[in-house]
């Protein structure tokens, strides 16, 4: 038995299930409001199929060898990036966006097994010991990885999704070697777009840089191209801002900040805090919540179900919650630090990254700190497509944990 | 530490982890714990809705209990903004007569999840052919509202008056009202609305994101709508009816009220209309044949329409003659069948003069040269003072709406519209026989032989008979005012009356009277520029203690004596017959007894020329 539990990383494989009961029963309950009972679509039962094929292939991944998972990289990749040709081609349009190929009877949604994909193919190509993503050329070329399927994802246009590729990249490169005085010159840029509406801001994150440039000992031509470049971002951003039409300034505050917009993006955000809020500290109960009974709640079988956790489990059920996630990705970062192969640690990286990109972000957007942007929350969130990817990455992750001595 | 070492990094990863989820715990904290109530109460608010229960409006019965209007159901079509499509708006659109615009603009005016009533009624054909085809229209929803439902089709009209809905005016002075009620607008709907209405109940209910109703919320909050109170108004139905068809394809009003309690027992005007195309939306083509009629369907004619009253007015200018002792009862005057006034000559109806006269007679023969000049004797200032104190001029009161005074001519007057010493005493005398500016109405006609059959005391003329509670059961009786015309004395109405006694015994309303009741009267043929003369008779029987007055007018119809006066008398064997007072027997009886004296008259004469001829 003890021989066993050195295979098995049951804190891992345990919050993986906690979290997808959790939906199952956020699932059924929410399909059991008044309306769901007439549409036909039973999701709770369609999950529970989802899951038990993915728990499958956690199974067969499990025991395949690692190895396998490397060749196959490239090809996952460049047959997820046809698939997603194909979506432009002969997408069914959902949600504003082509999304989804049909195949007989099943709707699959090639971006979520991109973003695997892509995961897997960035991790071979930049775990190679001749890619040192300090120099440019390697940099820009390991790049090129997460932007095509961004770019074509971007297209269908669903850029929520299209952001997990930008958001995936430099985790991986950081801990592909990357440095982390290159990640964070990388990162002042951004935020100094969001500093340079206030003086005070951008004066001490400049003064910050000056300071950080010459302790850094680092050539003359690129401390000034650094500064420069801040300075330039600092003082254009707020003459570009004040350009903009007040419509198009208007869709950007409106997208921040939805409750802005009560009856248009905002009213879904309203009603999710309303249902989250209401829940209190012991939610009102299994199948009691009004906002969620009454369909007050959008999108609660996909975007909204941790509101459905909320309303009906109150601030217990979102902590459990929270609480399992945590033990997820905690074991996640662990079982990257200790696996033997670099290609293996930045996979479990990149998984890792992707998985807590779109929990935090969903979970944000229930409570209104983020924009509503459509991504699922892992495990929880109805979707074959997206739980079977799921399943394959925490298969992939507990292969990597059972051969983290080989490998 | 080495920035660099895998060992860092994962650190830095794992710390990354606990402050995001550590911002996320903190921020469902805020909403869930310290906020929650607020977020408690928005959900409620979500989901709770306050539906108003319509009460049902008092129906409306006559003296006697007989029902005239009550409420029967009707479907009302409405669209629900956020689900109609525009196959749906097109559809209703060719139903409803409304265009596509018309209806986008009332669903745009209105909330996404708010019903929006379209069709006010719509007939069972319809909706069933809706409720069938009920999958390809979105968005329609029908719910069933009472509407007004009369058990006559003619000679309510004017008298009910219509319903609609609500305005802005209203909506101010009666905060218990929403847009979209119905209200009375006119004449008794309108002015006994507060009771026939009713009060609004309250129902809480539980309402999912579409606003649908998915279960009612019982408890003490909610409230039963209280319904409105029965009227019963004074009108006899039968004998409205009976007066109906006497003025069937006439033009005119018939007005009859007992003078002991001011009761209006029949109120009627013609031509009228029926009140069942108004309960809804007037279909066009009704709506523009009424608007168009020459005939004016529309106005009343009893209390609305003001006429010259004629030969029934000379009955004002001798109570203010005597009153004032400017004559005696004996006084006489002799008329040759004309009247010099000035340069110009005026004539009597009879053009051979009716020679000389005291009052009485000159009552019973309706003589114009008489009263000239007693009019001008009299003088245009008393003549007015005693026209404003039978309350002409003025409105009854009546619970009515829109009602005539009419329009009764003084010094004043006069010089303010033709300037001062510009008016001539040819209009005086004219005003004596009731002709020139003076107008009255039926009504006041009716009120004022009232005041005569009662020898000098007002009750005022009321529809108005009681109004019963139908939860409470309490009956709240109607109180007319009562008082007496100060200042004439009785023998003035003694003298007046007598005349009008001779006018239906032998006089020019001979057609009026009835066998066995003393029946009194004026009649009275107004000359009017517009064509043939008014017809006019007004009275009351039986003579000793009337119970019942009366005032007929025909316009256009030519001679008071041939015209109205038989219709008054008709309408008043009827109401001594359900009174059981009259035996129509009698005119049988009365037939045979004729026509036996006129054979037996001409076998006499036949014996007479006979023995003549014998003779000879």
């Amino acid at each position: 038995m003890s021989g066993l539990t050195k295979k098995i990383d049951f804190f891992l494989l345990f919050s993986v299930l906690g979290l997808i009961a959790m939906g199952l029963v956020a699932l059924y309950s929410s399909s059991h409001t008044v309306m769901a009972q007439g549409s036909g679509t039973n999701y709770f039962v369609k999950q529970l199929f989802w899951t038990f094929l993915g728990l499958t292939i956690v199974a067969v991944v499990y025991f395949i060898p690692p190895r396998w998972i490397y060749q196959f990289s490239y090809f996952f990749y460049g047959f997820s990036i046809f698939l997603l040709v194909l979506v432009i081609f002969f997408g069914r349009i959902g949600y504003g966006a082509a999304r989804w190929l049909r195949i007989g009877p099943f709707l699959l949604q090639p971006s979520e097994l991109a973003k695997l994909a892509t995961i897997l193919a960035l991790a071979r190509y930049i775990s190679r010991e001749d890619c040192d993503l300090n120099q440019l050329k390697p940099f820009l070329l390991a790049a090129l990885f997460p932007f095509v399927p961004f770019l074509l994802i971007a297209r269908q246009p669903d850029l929520g999704t299209a952001m997990v590729f930008a958001a995936l990249t430099l985790p991986m490169f950081y801990w592909a070697g990357l440095k982390g005085v290159n990640l964070t010159l990388i990162i002042i840029p951004f935020i100094m777009i969001f500093a340079s509406f206030n003086f005070y801001a951008f004066l001490i994150i400049m003064l910050i840089l000056l300071f950080f440039m010459i302790y850094s000992r680092r050539s003359r031509l690129l401390i000034i191209f650094v500064l420069l470049l801040n300075i330039v971002v600092g003082l254009t951003t707020p003459a570009l801002w004040n350009h903009l039409k007040p419509y198009q300034r208007n869709r950007i505050i409106v997208f921040l900040d939805p409750e802005s917009d009560p009856k248009g993006s905002g009213y879904q955000i309203i009603q999710s805090k309303v249902a989250i809020g209401s829940g209190g500290l012991t939610g009102k109960g299994f199948m009691q919540g009004s906002q969620t009974q009454l369909r007050f709640l959008p999108e609660q079988h996909t975007d909204f179900i941790y509101a459905v956790i909320g309303e009906e489990f109150g601030f217990r059920g979102v902590i459990l919650g929270i609480v399992l996630f945590t033990i997820f990705f905690v074991r996640g970062i662990q079982i990257a630090a200790s696996v033997k192969n670099k290609y293996n640690g930045i996979v479990a990286i990149g998984i890792v990254t992707v998985l807590l990109f779109q929990a935090v972000i969903n979970m944000g957007m229930t409570i209104g700190l983020f924009p509503v942007t459509g991504l699922p929350l892992p495990f929880l969130s109805y979707g074959g497509s997206a739980m079977l990817t799921n399943l394959l990455m925490v298969g992939i992750l507990l292969n990597f944990y059972r051969n983290k001595y080989e490998y | 530490m080495q920035f660099s070492s895998l060992e860092f990094k994962k650190n830095v990863f794992i710390v990354a982890v606990f402050v995001l989820f550590l911002i996320l715990a903190m921020g469902f904290f805020r909403i869930q714990i310290s906020r929650s109530s607020i977020y408690s109460r928005k959900s409620r608010q979500n989901s709770i809705r306050m539906i108003t229960r319509m009460p049902v409006r008092g129906n409306i019965y006559d003296r006697d209990g007989r029902l005239i209007v009550d409420n029967r159901p009707a479907f009302s079509l409405y669209l629900v903004p956020a689900e109609v499509t525009a196959h749906t708006i097109q559809v209703i659109s060719r139903l409803s007569g409304l265009s596509e615009k018309e209806i986008r603009e009332k669903l745009r005016r209105s909330g996404r999840f708010q019903p929006v009533k379209i069709i006010r009624q719509v007939d069972m054909q319809t909706l069933t052919w809706i409720q069938e085809n009920i999958l390809d229209l979105p968005g329609v929803e029908w719910r069933t509202e009472p509407k007004r439902h009369y058990t006559r089709h003619s000679g309510l009209a004017h008298l009910l008056g219509t319903l609609g809905e609500v305005d802005e005016r209203e909506l101010e002075k009666f905060p218990d009202l929403e847009p979209g009620d119905v209200v009375g607008k006119k004449a008794i709907e309108r002015r006994y609305d507060r009771q026939l209405r009713g009060r609004k109940g309250v129902q809480f209910v539980k309402v999912d994101a579409l606003g649908r109703v998915v279960e009612e919320i019982s408890g003490s909050q909610n409230a039963k709508p209280y319904p409105g109170e029965q009227l019963f108004l004074t009108i006899d139905l039968r004998l409205q009816a009976y007066a109906d068809s006497l003025m069937e394809g006439k033009r005119g009003a018939l007005v009859a009220i007992d003078p002991r309690t001011g009761d209006i027992l029949t109120l009627l005007s013609k031509p009228d209309y029926d009140l069942s195309y108004f309960t809804g939306v007037v279909p066009r083509d009704i709506w523009n044949k009424l608007l168009n009629d020459p005939h004016h369907p529309l106005y009343d004619r009893a209390y609305q329409s003001s006429y010259p009253p004629g030969s029934t007015y000379k009955l004002v200018a001798a109570i203010a003659a005597l009153n004032e002792h400017i004559i005696t009862p004996s006084w006489t005057a002799n008329c040759p069948g004309y009247f010099k006034l000035g340069r110009r000559i005026i004539r009597c109806w009879k053009p051979d003069g009716h020679g000389t006269q005291d009052l009485v007679h000159a009552i019973k023969n309706s003589c114009n040269v008489y009263f000239y000049k007693l009019g001008l004797l009299i003088g245009i200032d008393v003549w007015h003072k005693y026209s404003r104190m039978f309350h002409f001029g003025e409105k009854t009161g009546v619970e009515l709406t829109n009602e005539n005074p009419g329009l009764v001519p003084s010094r004043q007057w006069y010089e303010k519209v033709y300037g001062k010493g510009k008016w001539t005493r040819g209009m005086l005398a004219n005003l004596a026989i009731g002709q020139g500016e003076l107008l009255v109405t039926p009504l006041q006609m009716a009120q004022f032989v009232s005041i005569l059959a009662n020898r000098g005391t007002l009750v005022t003329p009321h529809l108005g008979l009681k109004l019963f509670d139908p939860i409470t059961k309490k009956v709240t009786v109607i109180q007319p005012r009562r008082y007496r015309i100060p200042g004439i004395d009785s023998t003035v109405y003694a003298i007046v009356l007598r005349g009008m006694r001779e006018v239906v015994d032998g006089g020019t309303g001979w057609r009026a009277g009835i066998y066995g009741i003393p029946v009194a009267g004026k009649t009275g043929t107004a000359q009017n520029p517009h064509g043939k003369s008014h017809a006019w008779f007004i009275g009351f029987a039986p003579f000793e203690h009337p119970e019942i007055a009366i005032a007929v007018l025909v316009e256009n119809g030519g001679s008071g004596g041939g015209v109205a006066a038989p219709i008054a008398g008709a309408y008043l064997k009827r109401y001594f017959y359900y009174q059981g007072k009259y035996d129509y027997s009698i005119e049988r009886i009365l037939a045979e007894q004729r026509r036996k004296q006129d054979s037996l008259q001409v076998a006499r004469q036949q014996a007479e020329a006979d023995s003549v001829r014998q003779e000879n």
